[in-house]
């Protein structure tokens, strides 16, 4: 970590030019990781409208590309079968339930599924951000939110074979959550001994645990809790009791108001450990400069391991969240909310808060992607495409400011950071 | 600037999109996005482009329109799988070309978005949508919810049954094609036979069947196939494997290759993707081996020259079937149709290099056999327990 390339750069001089042009990228990412929040606002809706304007000329491109029945646009033998207006119409407008409709209501079914996809993108968002803020790439939150989600639907089934009625009510959705955090707390805290205790890659260990996770729950719910009335892989359903209740919304929409509100609550938490507490301090430090933290006192082994296993409970909540709530019921083929996580942590420059925005932005876009297959005939591989550009855009400005950030700490104009960065080269 | 025939045009679909979709846009996003499309028509539109916006409206009025209106909701691989969402859409097509059908598609992305899709087909007054066609087993839980809460609506499933009374069940009899290809293979083990990469060892007569996952689904196959060779030769060997996986082909060529080391001569499988590791073995082996769901001899053409034949399960007529029900009005809530043989459900396909080269006396008890299940008179098992 310590031995960075700018501070090599500066002891053995390569050819002036590329040295040159190399520190004026570096300032203009040092600028870039010093914009304000206003400023940052700015870029991503900039981001944004570009990257529209990107997805139009592809949908348009693709559109005169694409044969179909009932072409939008026909001029002479030139056919143009997808409307890209209507596209990004369907994408962002019919994600949150067409807001410009008359008869809107905010508890509409359309708008109801892009707060169940957010819901349980801002959990996976807040376990990839903590273990990055921490300095450790958690790749492994899909099978951190596996585990929990299957620890969540097999704890809600045993304890609904023993207890029913108002005490399951009030007990089994506590109970799920805590099922999940355990569950995927423990499976984060495999990867986060073995980088503390014997400096194993993390990359490398959670993503190899993220297949681990994914053959487990398959032979757990195949061999021994399967459903027999089912042909799917799947456990049964969750008594009712186990399953979020749908406060306001349409309970056909799989989604509740509930678990939305207990996501906020674990976002302000997640944000008060980062930034009000010792132990938040101290997993910052390491994440910036575990040299300087080691240093200052720090037991990284045990901030790493402390970081790792909270990341995955937040995952593993995640995972709870999405059985209790969306499926009801452990089913194999868990979406990628884990991976998706990556980019809302990224795309929310790591921060809880942020991360909220980010997952919201997905969950309208993933939602949106639904409402753009039943409207139009664009093939799905088109709306990734499109999603793909969108995500592109607005994240990597945030990227490179992460960078910029970074940057900035080893600079060697800043006192602090030349001693640190100086003293490990000689 | 710009053609106003074809902005026209265009605002006419839009605002027919609109209506369409109840959907109602703020006039400054209409005209900004008219201004702006208008545009694209540019010089070389030459107002044609109000056809789009014609062909739409047909749909929404039902007098003139089609016969029926059919929303397709496919299984979470999506178009392009080469298999059984391609095979639906097939149906679909051939639907729309033969019967005066339209039909809208939608391809989800992962379970949960089965019954939202579901839904809006079934909420959707107009269109108003006849009948829903929900692809692939995964929908079934999902389907026993929607149909509940939309009566009115009727519904379609592929490969699962549904008790409802507006939701017909479409599943297959892939125990009856399965017993003509243990048919066929325990002749060709019975006798010298080669043909491309293959042939048949004299001094054993043994066949062999690859499973993916076991279960109801694929212990059909087993038992058709079993119960097929056992007609054919009493004395015929039949080895069993199951890979516990479909989408394991190493796993898959193992299995199939120890087979084929202990004497077996020809491998069925019924194990998707696994069965990709059966041909291989297959080649290596310099035997043969029999394919499933489509005709594989064209989809995996690099293993023609092994793939004597294929179980092909029509998807498509599953949805033909229930299509033309629909528009000759006698669809059946709540009925389970099995397609087998008779209704084309399940065929026996010859493969394209090595079909040719199959005894003509072999095929010709293959298609009478088949008459005989047809008739009733041989009755297929669909456990493996009762062979």
């Amino acid at each position: 970590m310590s031995d960075s390339d700018p501070s090599r750069n500066g002891d053995d001089p390569p050819a002036p030019d590329s040295d040159d042009r190399w520190s004026q990228y570096r300032q203009r990412l040092i600028r870039l990781g010093q914009t304000s929040v206003g400023e940052r606002i700015l870029i991503a809706v900039s981001a944004l409208l570009l990257s529209i304007v990107v997805g139009t000329v592809i949908v348009t491109a693709a559109g005169l590309m694409a044969t179909c029945r009932s072409p939008v646009l026909t001029f002479g033998s030139t056919t143009l079968c997808y409307d890209p207006f209507y596209v990004f119409n369907r994408l962002f407008l019919g994600a949150l339930g067409d807001p410009f409709a008359g008869g809107w209501s905010p508890l509409n079914a359309q708008f109801a599924a892009t707060l169940r996809e957010t819901t349980i993108l801002v959990f996976t968002g807040l376990s990839v951000a903590l273990a990055f803020r921490a300095g450790i790439f958690n790749i492994g939150t899909q099978g951190q939110l596996i585990i929990g989600a299957l620890a969540a639907a097999l704890t809600v089934l045993w304890a609904g074979s023993l207890v029913s009625g108002t005490i399951a009510l009030v007990l089994f959705i506590p109970l799920g959550l805590l099922a999940g955090a355990i569950g995927g707390g423990l499976y984060g805290a495999i990867p986060g001994a073995l980088k503390a205790y014997a400096d194993a890659n993390e990359v490398i260990t959670t993503i190899m645990l993220n297949f681990v996770a994914v053959r487990v729950t398959l032979y757990l719910v195949r061999n021994h809790f399967a459903d027999p009335t089912s042909q799917a892989t799947q456990t049964r359903t969750l008594p009712v009791e186990g399953q979020f209740p749908s406060i306001l919304f349409d309970p056909r929409t799989d989604f509740s108001l509930l678990a939305l509100l207990i996501a906020l609550v674990f976002v302000g938490g997640v944000y008060y450990l980062l930034e009000h507490t010792a132990f938040g301090y101290d997993l910052r430090t390491a994440g910036i400069q575990p040299a300087a933290a080691e240093y200052g006192g720090v037991d990284s082994a045990r901030t790493i391991l402390k970081s790792l296993t909270l990341s995955g409970a937040l995952g593993g909540i995640g995972g709870a969240v999405f059985v209790m709530m969306t499926l009801g019921k452990f089913q194999t083929g868990i979406p990628s909310y884990g991976f998706d996580g990556i980019t809302v942590s990224i795309l929310a420059g790591n921060n809880p808060i942020g991360a909220v925005f980010a997952a919201l932005l997905f969950g309208v876009l993933k939602s949106g992607s639904n409402v753009v297959a039943f409207a139009t005939n664009v093939p799905p591989q088109l709306v990734g495409v499109l999603r793909g550009l969108i995500i592109l855009f607005v994240a990597m400005p945030e990227f490179f400011r992460i960078i910029g950030r970074r940057l900035a700490a080893r600079e060697p104009d800043s006192p602090a950071a030349a001693t640190a960065g100086g003293g490990a080269d000689d | 600037m710009c053609d106003t025939e074809v902005f026209n045009a265009y605002r006419h679909r839009w605002w027919d999109m609109s209506q369409r979709r109840r959907t109602f846009i703020s006039s400054v996003g209409t005209a900004t996005a008219i201004g702006l499309a208008g545009c694209l028509g540019g010089d070389g539109g030459d107002g044609s482009g109000g056809d789009g916006g014609d062909t739409d409206s047909d749909g929404g009025d039902g007098d003139s329109g089609p016969a029926a209106r059919v929303g397709m909701v496919y299984a979470t691989g999506g178009l392009g799988d080469g298999s059984f969402n391609d095979q639906a859409q097939t149906g679909a097509i051939r639907s729309a070309d033969e019967l005066n059908i339209e039909y809208d598609e939608s391809q989800p992305e992962a379970v949960q978005d089965f019954g939202s899709l579901q839904q809006q087909y079934a909420q959707s007054s107009n269109p108003d949508y006849d009948l829903v066609c929900c692809i692939g087993f995964l929908q079934a839980d999902a389907l026993t919810e929607t149909a509940s809460q939309y009566p009115e609506q009727d519904f379609m499933i592929v490969d699962s049954v549904v008790e409802a009374d507006n939701v017909g069940s479409y599943v297959f009899g892939e125990h009856q094609g399965s017993f003509l290809i243990g048919l066929m293979a325990a002749k060709l083990t019975s006798q010298d036979f080669s043909a491309g990469t293959g042939s048949t060892q004299s001094d054993s007569t043994s066949v062999g069947f690859v499973g993916g996952v076991e279960g109801d689904l694929i212990g059909r196959f087993e038992a058709g196939y079993k119960a097929g060779v056992k007609h054919a030769e009493e004395d015929v060997d039949v080895q069993t494997a199951y890979v516990g996986d479909f989408n394991d082909p190493s796993g898959g060529q193992e299995a199939a290759l120890s087979m084929y080391e202990s004497g077996a001569d020809i491998v069925y499988h019924a194990a998707g993707n696994t069965g990709t590791g059966v041909f291989r073995a297959a080649q290596e082996a310099e035997r043969f081996a029999v394919g499933v769901d489509r005709d594989q001899s064209v989809t995996k053409s690099d293993f023609s020259d092994v793939i004597l034949a294929s179980m092909v399960k029509r998807v498509d007529n599953a949805v033909y079937t229930s299509v033309e029900s629909v528009v000759n009005d006698n669809f059946e809530g709540g009925a389970v149709n099995t397609l087998g043989l008779e209704q084309n459900g399940v065929e026996a396909v010859y493969g394209q290099q090595l079909g040719s080269e199959i005894p003509q006396g072999v095929k010709d008890e293959v298609s009478e056999i088949r008459q005989s299940i047809i008739d009733g008179d041989i009755s297929v098992p669909t456990d493996p327990d009762n062979v």
